[in-house]
């Protein structure tokens, strides 16, 4: 019990420590959200109670529409994200996708696509988690 | 007199001493009176109000009005300033289809559900106290081809207060709300600040902010007005969807990062003022409060007929220049400018780069003359509404309203050249196609442009270098328009015998 309790404080201060780095960017979180932000992609998360989840990427995005292919394929092929819902702005240096959460836990569907980014120099730091429509949460918050 | 050498030292010192100590504390009068009189500084940062507490961010949506609050208005309206110290505005974010010229219906999104928003007066140290509610979400009914819903925010130009705090985004279905107080005069834009905030404004979301002295204006004016200039980046919509028989037309973001507009416009709409001129008359003292918006093109705002008595740069009267012909304005600049209406006639604004207003951004000031004097304008008037099915005759309207008002009208009199109400009945296709081709050739053969020429004080008709098609255009609109005239006039006839008359 105690175990767990610890292991979620630690997640949680990682992330916040993360989302304080996403602050320090230089523009707004919520500017990048607006980036990826697909509210068809929302409503249909919304509807399978599912979440939607927003990330700022660091490091060198490669310029261009097959790097933005490329990355929200990326994505999709983390368990647990479901399929065409990844969203990916290169100029905004964010991305988003909804994941099931029922079936991938928030911290390891995060954990699973730091893996898969971190070959090619990038980290992802959380933003915020929208569980319903127009609930723009902090990730501690939910 | 002069005074005399003569005086011992021991003598003259009291006196010297004396003399000495009164101009001292005459100048300390005098240093104490300019003082008391000197203006208070109207900038001092200790003394502007420059904390504000957090915006707050929620999922409480309104549901009411697109738009509330003291001291809003309606461009080219401008109401009186409210004198409520504490303004409550509200202006939520909505995406509608607006009608930007004759035709062309455009997927905008808006603040308030216009375009431009609404206008906001306030003074000088007023607080105001803000909320939006994103309602894109909002479907309007009837209408399925607006933009999907996205975020939005709100960047008041007028505001001093932490971008991040007070202008982030919020999703569709949230509110914000947030207060600061207004610690400088000027005309001021208001926009959308989302990613991309040029695809953001180009849609529409976009107002003016008209912040008073405190002390009020330093004149008085018999008219006020808002003219605020901005470019539309329009396409047809590339599934061919309609609005009411209309094609659709979406914003295209390839003329949007190239700046070359589609519609370059005053109020939101081509040629706007020029269907609704703004009224005044002669003698009268008018204020125009005039934002340029952009967002890629700069205006040279000029009023043909008129010269500015005062400008005052930003719209703030210590910016201030006299005599001037045309104000430069960047994107998201603004100025009050004044002056005074000479005579009866209708006085132009316009934007000087005349390709600007070539394409929209032309406006009229009607401060009576011809058309009222000669009193049948009912007569010859073509509905304001009315717009041709014929997509050539659309596009000759177009081409006429933007490039041939200056020196013609249809049925409102006759301005540098004739009135061209008739004129498909008064000549023969063929001949207009010949004129249309070249002026100078028919100046130099034809009877009947050589009687024109003289009729019209010897100003010659401007080769236009029209294409084939563009000829064809502007005779499918000017046979358009006559129709129009006779099927006014067929149904003036059967009135007036249904009435016996």
């Amino acid at each position: 019990m105690m175990g767990k309790l610890w292991r979620e404080v630690v997640i949680g201060t990682l992330i916040g420590g993360l989302a304080s780095a996403a602050y320090a960017c230089g523009y707004c979180i919520e500017d990048k959200i607006a980036a990826v932000y697909d509210h068809a992609v929302v409503m249909r998360a919304a509807s399978q109670k599912h979440q939607v989840v927003f990330f700022a990427l660091e490091g060198q995005i490669p310029a261009g529409e097959e790097s933005r292919r490329t990355l929200e394929a990326v994505v999709e092929s983390v368990a647990g994200v479901d399929k065409g819902s990844a969203r990916v702005s290169v100029a905004g240096a964010s991305l988003s996708a909804a994941f099931n959460p029922r079936r991938t836990a928030f911290a390891s569907m995060e954990r699973s696509l730091s893996r898969k980014l971190a070959p090619r120099g990038l980290t992802v730091a959380i933003m915020r988690v929208m569980d319903q429509p127009a609930e723009l949460k902090p990730v501690g918050k939910r | 007199m002069r005074v005399s050498s003569h005086h011992t030292s021991e003598a003259a010192a009291p006196s010297s001493w004396h003399s000495s100590l009164f101009m001292l504390a005459g100048l300390g009068v005098l240093l104490a009176a300019c003082g008391q009189n000197a203006p208070p500084d109207r900038y001092d940062q200790s003394k502007m109000e420059l904390k504000s507490p957090p915006s707050v961010t929620s999922s409480v949506r309104n549901t009411g009005a697109f738009s509330s609050g003291t001291g809003l208005s309606t461009v080219p309206e401008i109401k009186p300033l409210d004198p409520s110290p504490v303004k409550t505005i509200q202006l939520d974010t909505t995406h509608k289809i607006i009608e930007i010229a004759p035709g062309v219906k455009f997927s905008a999104w808006t603040f308030g559900d216009q375009v431009p928003g609404p206008v906001i007066r306030a003074r000088v140290g007023d607080r105001i106290k803000f909320s939006m509610t994103n309602r894109s979400d909002e479907v309007a009914p009837g209408l399925k081809v607006i933009a999907p819903p996205m975020m939005h925010s709100m960047d008041f130009h007028a505001a001093m207060v932490s971008p991040q705090d007070k202008y982030h985004s919020i999703a569709p279905g949230q509110t914000i709300t947030f207060e600061f107080t207004l610690n400088y005069p000027g005309v001021f834009m208001y926009h959308c600040g989302t990613p991309m905030i040029l695809e953001h404004i180009a849609a529409g979301m976009y107002g003016v902010f008209v912040v008073e002295p405190k002390e009020g204006y330093p004149t008085k004016v018999d008219r006020e007005y808002v003219v605020i200039q901005s470019e539309f980046y329009a396409k047809p919509d590339q599934d061919k969807r309609k609005v009411d028989g209309a094609p659709l037309h979406v914003l295209d973001g390839e003329r949007l990062r190239a700046s070359t507009p589609s519609h370059t416009v005053f109020n939101g709409r081509h040629n706007g003022m020029v269907k609704k001129p703004l009224p005044a008359k002669p003698g009268e003292r008018v204020r125009l409060y005039v934002l340029n918006v952009g967002p890629s093109k700069t205006s040279s705002f000029h009023v043909v007929g008129t010269i500015f008595d005062r400008v005052w740069m930003d719209g703030n009267p210590d910016n201030q220049f006299r005599g001037m012909q045309t104000v430069l304005l960047g994107s998201s600049s603004g100025a009050i400018v004044e002056f005074v209406i000479p005579e009866a006639g209708q006085y132009i604004m316009v934007d000087h780069h005349f390709a600007n207003a070539s394409q929209g951004a032309i406006g009229l000031i009607d401060a009576g003359g011809k058309p009222e004097e000669k009193g049948d304008i009912e007569h010859h008037n073509i509905p304001a509404t009315s717009t041709p099915n014929d997509p050539e005759a659309v596009k000759g309207k177009l081409d006429f309203e933007s490039k041939c008002l200056a020196c013609h009208s249809i049925g409102q009199g006759p301005r540098l050249g004739p009135d061209l109400a008739g004129v498909t009945a008064r000549r023969s296709k063929a001949w207009l196609t010949k004129w249309l081709k070249s002026p100078e050739r028919m100046l130099e053969s034809d009877a009947d442009a050589k009687a024109m020429l003289q009729e019209y004080a010897g100003v010659p008709m401007p080769n236009q270098n029209l294409s084939d098609a563009e000829i064809r255009q502007y005779i499918r609109y000017f046979q358009w328009a006559d129709q129009q005239q006779h099927a006014d006039v067929g149904q003036a006839d059967a009135q007036r015998g249904k009435e016996g008359k």
